[in-house]
């Protein structure tokens, strides 16, 4: 039995962030975090906005993804991510001043269905990124 | 003999035509390096993304989503994705002979068209085929926005039940100097026929709702991809014609210089035998 996992992870702004052979991936799934080791089951699910590892060696890379799919298939995991960032990559401040943006637009009360919604996301997101940095 | 001041017309004027490629040839090189960038940064997350889907589409039952009714209607629209300006070669003739050649296979079919760039509307707004929308102007700058935009409008097309089939005419990017015309069908989603063994999935949150939310992305991703390698093809295309063009102004140039110096020296040579005849007349 192979003990390796084959990870890609593909977004449509950079090209192939991660390529490689790992030992554990780390995802943030729709219904909670998951770890996905070697011989995993196949598996479909929807990600959230958060925070994505993955093991090689004694080493642990860290990412933030936002909105997008993970795949797992015969030891191979495939992400779909709208955007991913290394966690070194990320500006603490930019996240930050989008945090206070995507809250003030919260805060209104009268927003309603969809625009509720993307304020939302904004928040998950910007939220993703700084606990991200905050562990890095 | 020729009039030698139209002769130095005609080189004034070819090396100003070969300026001005020179400099559409310059242009379109910096603009080739941005969209080949683009091309190449989408392109691997198209793939996956086509990947996904075929797992997830052979596996699912195809009654889930309006998007894999796969019924039997004779009604196709054609999305033709042209450039806003010629000067580029054989880009825009080579797109429309392919979407002829789809309507002719499709002789018994009713054909409707989405036209993007002016070239194609230049040609098809005089045929019989109703053109169902148009979107021009988009080779200046194409948003990812307006991408969600035309997959939303063609999904809802296909889920009203007012065309059957939806295929993707464009060129696709190979290299500078060449380009390939694609056709793809867009709608119904159709999944590759694969080898492998059909486990099944664990599926988060539920197998619905994935589908939806992957449907809506990958028709954005296919239409914003095919819009992206169009761009890079068209500059690459333009980029090769000017230099062509270029290339053929130098050499005209050239020639035209041979002869003007040549028509000179037979003017100084005619002048001084007559000169010569002159004196040795006066002689005489």
């Amino acid at each position: 039995m192979a003990d390796k996992l084959f990870l890609s992870l593909v977004t449509p702004k950079k090209e192939m962030v991660v390529d490689a052979e790992v030992d554990q991936v780390n995802i943030p799934g729709f219904d909670g975090d998951m770890g996905i080791l070697a011989n995993h089951a196949p598996l479909l699910t929807l990600l959230r906005p958060g925070r994505f590892s993955y093991q090689k060696g004694d080493e642990e890379i860290e990412l933030v993804v936002s909105e997008g799919y993970a795949e797992v298939t015969e030891n191979r995991v495939t992400i779909l991510a709208e955007s991913a960032e290394f966690a070194h990559e990320i500006d603490h401040d930019r996240a930050e001043a989008a945090r206070a943006a995507a809250e003030k637009l919260l805060e209104k009360a009268d927003l309603e269905g969809e625009a509720f919604k993307e304020a939302q996301d904004k928040l998950f997101r910007a939220l993703a990124r700084l606990e991200t940095r905050k562990s890095d | 003999m020729p009039n030698l001041r139209d002769v130095k017309q005609r080189i004034k004027s070819t090396k100003n035509t070969e300026q001005m490629t020179k400099a559409m040839k310059l242009v379109s090189a910096s603009k080739l390096r941005k969209a080949q960038e683009a091309i190449q940064t989408v392109r691997p997350y198209g793939h996956k993304m086509r990947e996904v889907m075929n797992h997830l589409v052979a596996r699912c039952n195809k009654d889930l989503h309006p998007l894999l009714d796969n019924r039997t209607g004779n009604r196709v629209l054609l999305v033709v994705i042209t450039a806003d300006r010629g000067l580029c070669g054989g880009f825009n003739t080579n797109i429309v002979k392919m979407a002829q050649e789809l309507i002719e296979e499709n002789k018994d079919s009713d054909i409707s068209l989405f036209i993007a760039g002016k070239k194609g509307l230049d040609f098809f707004q005089n045929r019989p085929y109703p053109i169902e929308d148009k979107y021009l102007g988009w080779t200046k700058d194409f948003a990812y926005l307006k991408a969600v935009e035309i997959g939303e409008m063609l999904a809802q097309l296909f889920v009203d039940d007012k065309t059957d089939r939806i295929y993707m005419v464009y060129n696709e990017f190979k290299s500078i100097i060449q380009q390939e015309v694609i056709r793809e069908q867009l709608l119904p989603i159709v999944p590759e026929e694969s080898g492998e063994d059909m486990m099944d999935y664990i599926f988060e949150p539920d197998e619905e709702t994935i589908l939806e939310d992957l449907l809506k992305r990958y028709m954005t991703t296919q239409i914003y991809r095919a819009f992206l390698e169009s761009s890079a093809s068209e500059h690459g295309a333009r980029m090769t014609a000017m230099d062509a063009a270029s290339r053929n102004a130098k050499e005209m140039i050239g020639k035209l210089t041979l002869f003007y110096n040549r028509t000179r020296q037979a003017y100084i040579t005619k002048e001084l035998i007559e000169i010569v005849n002159g004196a040795e007349a006066l002689k005489g």
